[in-house]
C-alpha cells in the first residue's frame, strides 16, 4: 500500500526531526547552563533517572510492574563501590560487575516472584527489596552498615584520541558521561525492543496463553527481561555511586529508586521506547525548578499528582497517547 | 498411519468427569469435526491435546511420540497449533506483528525478523482477508477479524495439525461460506485439521469425519451423515422428546 508507506515515512521523518532537536538541546545544554551549576546537576540527574526508567521498562514492556528495582540499584551501587574502594579496581571495571551482581539478585528474585502476576508480582518485588537492604545494613565489615560508604573513587577521565573528558572532575564532564551512557542505552533498548526478543516480551504482556501456544517459553522470556532490566539498573546504580561518591543503604535502597522509574515509564508511555526517558527529562527538571521553590517541603506531591492524572487520563502514557496505538513495532519502522 | 492418537483419555475436574475414556485417532491430511452440546468436553479435549491441562489418565500420541506430559510451547514445536474459543490477539500489537510472532517463534528463533518472515506473514493476512488491516492494532479489529487473525497466527507457526476452536461461532451465513473456502485452502497447504464446531455449520460442510461427544463420552464417530443420524447425537443435541423425529438439524 504505497499511500500508507508515505504517511508512515512522514511520521518517521517528523520523529527523527524531533529526536535530533532533542539531542541538540541536550548536547548544547552545558553551553547554555554554564553560569548555573545547579541546572547542569539537575539535568545530569534527570538523565540518570532516564536510564533508570529505560532499564525498568525492559521488564515493564513484558507486562510486569516492579516496585523493587531499588534492590538492583542499591546492589549495583554497593558492589562497584566496595570493589573499587577495597580492591582498588578501576570503576570502569567495577561498574559492569555491579550490573552482574544486580542481575544475580534478579535471578533470585525471579525464582520467587516470577510465578506471580500483576499486583501480586508488584507486591512481592516491593517486599524483596528488604533482603539486600537488610544485608547491606548489617554486614558492617563489608559495607560499613548504616554508616554508609564515603570517599568513593570518582570516574576516571576518558580519552578518545586527543579529546579528553574529565568525568568526575567537572560537572560538564559528568553530564556528558551520563548523556553518553543514556545514548548507548537508548540504542540497546531500541535494538532489543525491535528484535524478536521485544516481540516475545510484548506478546507475553498482551496474551500469555496465546504466546505459549505459538511456542514462546513464557517463563524463560520473563526471566530474561527481568535479568536485563536488573543488569542496566545495577549499572546505573554503580554510576550514581561514583558520581555522588557516598552511599548509604537508606539512600540507594529507598522507595524513591523503585518508584521513580515506574512513574516515569508509566507517565511517559510504558510500551514505547522514548516515553520513559522523555518523562524523566521533563518531570524531574519541572519538579526541581518550579515545584521545589514553590513547595520546598512537599514538592514530591507533583509526582503523586502526575501519576494519578496520567493513570486516569492517559493510561498508555503521554508519548504512547500521542502515538495512538502505534507501539513498538518491528514492521512500521517507527523510531517511537 | 495416524497423526494424532488418543488412548483412553480421561479428565476429571473435582468429582466431575469432563472426559471419559476417549479413544480416537486422526490421519494425516484429514479434516475432522468435533461436535457436541455445551459442556460435552470439546474444549477440554483440545486443552489436553495442547497440554494446557494434564489428563487424569490415558495418553496422547502425536506422530507416534507420546506428548501427554509436554509443555504447551513444546507441543507447538512438535507441530500442533490452535486457535481459541474466544480469540486471544496480542491486542496492542499490529495485525502484522501478531502473525510475525507466530512465524518467528513457531520456527527456529533468530534475533531479528527477516524480510521472509514479514513476507510470509503478509501472505497469511492476505489468505484470511486482512491484508488491508496489517497496521491496525489487533485489539481494534472486529470479533470476526480477530478470529481470522488467530487463524493466520496459528498457521504462521507452520503446524502439521491445527486445532480450530469455534472458529465460525457467531458468523453470518456469508462469512461461514468464506470460512469453508478458507479451511479448504488451509488443507491444501498440507495441514491436518481438527475443528470444534458446536453449531455444525462449518464441520458438516468440510469434515471427512466427525467425533461427537456428550457429557464427556464419545457417542459417535464416522462420516458426517452417519454421525448426524446417530440416535445418541440427536438425543444430545435435541433431548429425548424429539427422538421420534428422524433428523436433527
Amino acid at each position: 500500500m504505497p499511500k500508507k508507506e508515505t504517511t508512515s515515512q512522514k511520521a518517521i521523518q517528523r520523529q527523527v526531526a524531533w529526536a535530533v532537536l532533542g539531542l541538540v538541546f541536550l548536547l548544547l545544554l552545558p553551553v547554555f547552563a554554564r553560569y548555573s551549576d545547579y541546572v547542569l546537576q539537575v539535568f545530569t540527574h534527570a538523565l540518570l533517572l532516564a536510564t533508570l526508567a529505560w532499564a525498568w521498562n525492559i521488564l515493564g514492556v513484558s507486562g510486569s510492574i516492579s516496585l523493587g528495582h531499588a534492590a538492583f540499584f542499591g546492589a549495583g551501587a554497593y558492589t562497584s563501590a566496595i570493589l573499587s574502594l577495597d580492591l582498588g579496581l578501576s570503576p570502569w571495571a567495577t561498574i559492569p560487575l555491579g550490573g552482574v551482581l544486580a542481575a544475580g539478585i534478579a535471578a533470585i528474585m525471579g525464582l520467587f516472584c516470577l510465578r506471580l502476576r500483576g499486583a501480586y508480582f508488584a507486591l512481592a518485588t516491593l517486599a524483596f527489596v528488604e533482603i539486600p537492604k537488610v544485608i547491606t545494613d548489617n554486614w558492617d565489615g563489608l559495607t560499613r552498615g548504616s554508616l554508609g560508604l564515603v570517599g568513593l573513587p570518582g570516574l576516571p577521565s576518558l580519552r578518545l584520541g586527543s579529546y579528553h573528558l574529565d568525568v568526575s572532575g567537572s560537572l560538564v564532564g559528568s553530564y556528558y558521561f551520563v548523556l553518553s551512557y543514556g545514548l548507548v542505552l537508548l540504542v540497546l533498548v531500541t535494538l532489543m525492543f525491535r528484535s524478536n526478543l521485544g516481540l516475545a516480551f510484548q506478546a507475553i504482556r498482551e496474551e500469555e496463553i496465546a504466546a505459549e501456544a505459538v511456542g514462546i517459553e513464557v517463563q524463560r522470556y520473563r526471566l530474561l527481561s527481568l535479568l536485563l532490566s536488573a543488569f542496566f539498573t545495577g549499572i546505573t546504580g554503580a554510576c550514581y555511586g561514583h558520581l555522588i561518591r557516598y552511599l548509604e543503604p537508606g539512600l540507594v535502597y529507598g522507595l524513591h529508586f523503585s518508584a521513580i522509574p515506574m512513574i516515569f515509564a508509566i507517565c511517559g508511555g510504558r510500551f514505547t521506547i522514548l516515553g520513559p526517558a522523555l518523562a524523566a527529562l521533563v518531570l524531574y527538571p519541572v519538579d526541581q525548578f518550579i515545584f521545589h521553590p514553590l513547595l520546598p517541603a512537599g514538592h514530591e506531591f507533583l509526582y503523586g499528582a502526575v501519576i494519578i492524572l496520567a493513570i486516569l487520563f492517559v493510561p498508555s502514557g503521554v508519548w504512547g497517547q500521542l502515538r495512538k496505538g502505534h507501539f513498538v513495532s518491528i514492521k512500521t519502522g517507527s523510531i517511537e | 498411519m495416524s497423526l494424532l492418537k488418543l488412548e483412553a483419555l480421561s479428565k476429571k475436574f473435582g468429582d466431575h468427569w469432563a472426559l471419559k475414556e476417549i479413544d480416537f485417532s486422526i490421519a494425516e491430511g484429514e479434516i475432522v469435526g468435533l461436535v457436541g452440546p455445551n459442556g460435552a468436553g470439546k474444549t477440554t479435549l483440545f486443552n489436553l491435546i495442547t497440554c494446557r491441562h494434564r489428563p487424569t489418565s490415558g495418553r496422547v500420541l502425536f506422530a507416534n511420540k507420546e506428548t501427554t506430559l509436554c509443555q504447551p510451547h513444546e507441543i507447538q514445536k512438535l507441530g500442533i497449533s490452535r486457535t481459541f474459543q474466544s480469540s486471544r490477539p496480542f491486542a496492542k500489537m499490529s495485525a502484522l506483528d501478531n502473525v510475525v510472532v507466530g512465524r518467528v517463534f513457531g520456527g527456529h528463533f533468530h534475533l531479528f525478523a527477516q524480510s521472509t518472515d514479514i513476507d510470509s506473514a503478509r501472505q497469511l493476512l492476505e489468505l484470511v482477508g486482512l491484508a488491508h488491516k496489517e497496521q491496525t492494532p489487533a485489539g481494534d479489529l472486529t470479533l470476526s477479524e480477530q478470529r481470522r487473525l488467530d487463524l493466520a497466527r496459528a498457521l504462521a507457526t507452520q503446524p502439521r495439525l491445527l486445532l480450530l476452536d469455534e472458529v465460525v461461532a457467531g458468523f453470518s451465513p456469508a462469512a461461514v461460506k468464506q470460512a469453508v473456502d478458507l479451511v479448504r485452502r488451509v488443507r491444501q497447504r498440507g495441514v491436518t485439521l481438527f475443528i470444534i464446531d458446536h453449531f455444525l455449520s462449518l464441520s458438516l460442510r468440510v469434515s471427512d469425519r466427525l467425533l461427537a461427544l456428550d457429557h464427556g463420552e464419545k457417542v459417535a464417530e464416522g462420516r458426517p451423515q452417519e454421525v448426524m443420524r446417530n440416535r445418541g447425537v440427536i438425543r444430545a443435541y435435541l433431548g429425548t422428546r424429539h427422538e421420534d423425529e428422524s433428523h436433527g438439524e
